[in-house]
């Protein structure tokens, strides 16, 4: 608990926080108040093993229900028991399915077919492209090492929605701002496991450690491959060569595209010297042309 | 977007899927954002244009700086507007200025257009004030002094948009580049209009001349940029419509121009300068608006 909050906290209920500055330039003077960082913890995340997801949905609800995130409507989305589409400002948890059945009876009687569910959240990224882009400094690691947008500094200016390359990211319509999934941070500081990992009924959203975690998706993995599922692999366990791991990660038993995800992540900013490069050339000769043109038409006047 | 059930007995996975599906979300950059583009590029390539052309020839250009100055500060203004608007919660722009982050194009941008402004103000006022007050040495110091912060901030944009996981944005490794050239093109047409109109015609020619040096530099940097977003344009415009963009651009943008230009004359020049604007607006929104246009459009059965 910071000291702000430890001082609001010993205020009688319903009682404003104290100003000692007028309104307006309280609000003004806000952001650029800083407070004491909080002390480091190891880095926690997800491992969601797919093959053992029911699509039951309970982490969507019980993701709405404890961060009070409304209903997106219902949607006949055509697409399997999917009728939330995706993820949201609202939407902070969205259950996949994927659903591989052969066609026609003679189809059917060879091959059986199957369902893959998935639930998707932010993937909480070690190198996050969202925290790189975010020009105010609201998106930032809290002492988890999860990527956190700061609500009350957000200014909703849509760039970690650009920057985002597995599309988490939404700027809401009710605020202005972008939000995405906390991991539960609320939660975690006072000790408890995210709403999502504690109601999910099969243990396909498992919380801890990433560390503890990796250890335990790769020996899943492992027994998989023992039991014929040779098709099962972890997906953003360890960083690639062009983006770093994720600590949300998961088990997948199809390639990332069947899931939604992209085949291989990309960090804009691995773009971005080169980018500056290019533009930094261009100027320079344009400038070198202009004064060129300038001073040989006409010469020091 | 739903493939009918069992419509290929051969083929599984008759249910569209994620396959087919864009994983990116283009944020709501619309049209707003493709006026700041313009007039962000319309107002540093003024400056940058003025600033040059006072210090090749002063005599010349003096008696423009009290008009280019000005309308630079007004396009800067226009541009600021354009991005408070844009914010989700506009009461909030001044949160850009609580961190210094040079890992974002943005928060860089926000600090050159910052650093740009002081300047910018400065001359344009100085510009205003009279000869005989003996302030043009400082006016003219703190001009060039500006320079650095206009040319960052005419170029950052183009970086901020390849610096994204969108398609057509992400490609656009040149859209800087362009960016930055676009604006001295934009802003020496600017003055020369400005000449035009005050009866100038030394520094009318002069400016020109400039410009037909820039406006081939301009077709490099454009196709450049049209190499690098072919495949997307292509994509979500379609093949023919991508060639009509390309020529409308390029041919109504540039070449015309640069052949009216060479003609000389003032109502061939003042076309060519509206036909630049046309051509840079074109490109600008073309760009703006590649991944809705690809977010949007049918997705591929799978």
């Amino acid at each position: 608990m910071t000291s702000s909050e430890r001082a609001l906290a010993h205020l009688p209920p319903g009682t404003d926080p104290p100003r000692s500055l007028p309104l307006l330039l309280d609000r003004v003077a806000e952001p650029f108040r800083r407070g004491a960082a909080p002390e480091p913890q190891p880095s926690t995340g997800f491992y969601t093993d797919t093959t053992v997801c029911i699509g039951c949905k309970a982490c969507e609800v019980a993701c709405k229900q404890w961060n009070l995130l409304p209903a997106d409507g219902f949607d006949w989305t055509g697409n399997s028991y999917d009728n939330t589409g995706g993820l949201s400002a609202t939407s902070w948890r969205h259950v996949k399915f994927i659903e591989q059945l052969p066609g026609g009876v003679l189809g059917e009687l060879l091959d059986p077919g199957r369902w893959l569910m998935m639930s998707d959240v932010c993937k909480h990224c070690v190198t996050a492209p969202c925290q790189q882009a975010c020009p105010t400094g609201a998106i930032v690691y809290n002492e988890f090492g999860n990527v956190y947008i700061q609500p009350d500094v957000c200014n909703g200016c849509a760039y970690c929605i650009a920057a985002c390359p597995f599309g988490v990211i939404t700027r809401s319509t009710i605020d202005g701002h972008a939000h995405k999934c906390t991991l539960c941070f609320d939660r975690q500081r006072d000790g408890l496991v995210p709403a999502c990992a504690k109601a999910c009924p099969t243990a396909s959203i498992q919380f801890g450690p990433v560390d503890e975690l990796r250890e335990r998706a790769r020996q899943r993995v492992a027994d998989l491959h023992e039991r014929g599922v040779t098709d099962a692999y972890l997906y953003g366990d360890r960083p690639g060569d062009t983006y770093s791991a994720l600590n949300s990660f998961y088990l997948l038993v199809d390639r990332p595209s069947v899931y939604g995800l992209p085949e291989t992540p990309v960090n804009p900013w691995l773009r971005m010297k080169g980018d500056y490069l290019r533009a930094a050339v261009s100027g320079l000769v344009s400038l070198a042309a202009l004064l060129a043109a300038l001073a040989l038409a006409g010469g020091p006047g | 977007m739903t493939a009918p059930l069992n419509a290929d007995p051969t083929q599984q996975a008759t249910i569209a899927g994620y396959q087919s599906r864009p994983v990116t979300k283009p944020p709501n950059w619309h049209g707003l954002v493709t006026l700041d583009l313009l007039v962000n590029n319309l107002s540093s390539g003024l400056f940058m244009v003025a600033v040059l052309a006072e210090l090749v020839a002063p005599a010349v250009f003096r008696p423009l700086a009290s008009v280019a100055y000005p309308l630079a500060l007004a396009w800067l203004l226009v541009d600021l507007v354009c991005l408070v608007l844009d914010l989700g919660d506009p009461a909030r722009f001044h949160h850009m200025l609580r961190v210094w982050k040079p890992s974002s194009p943005m928060s860089l941008g926000t600090w050159c257009l910052t650093a740009y402004a002081a300047p910018l103000t400065l001359v344009a006022g100085l510009s205003l004030v009279p000869v005989e007050w003996g302030l043009e040495g400082a006016r003219r110091v703190i001009a060039v002094v500006g320079l650095v912060p206009a040319l960052a901030a005419a170029a950052y944009k183009g970086v901020l948009f390849s610096t994204t996981a969108q398609r057509g944005w992400g490609d656009a490794r040149w859209f800087g580049g362009y960016l930055v050239n676009s604006a001295l093109v934009l802003g020496a047409a600017e003055l020369l209009l400005i000449g035009l109109a005050r009866g100038r015609p030394q520094a009318v020619e002069l400016l020109r001349v400039a410009s037909l040096l820039l406006l081939p530099l301009n077709l490099v940097a454009l196709g450049l940029l049209l190499a690098d977003i072919r495949a997307a344009l292509t994509e979500a415009r379609g093949a023919r419509t991508f060639v009509r963009v390309a020529v409308l651009a390029a041919a109504g943008g540039i070449l015309l121009p640069l052949g009216l230009v060479a003609l000389g004359g003032t109502v061939a020049l003042v076309t060519a300068m509206l036909l630049l604007l046309l051509g840079a607006l074109v490109v600008r929104d073309e760009i703006v608006r590649l991944p809705h246009r690809l977010h949007h459009r049918p997705h591929a059965a799978p």
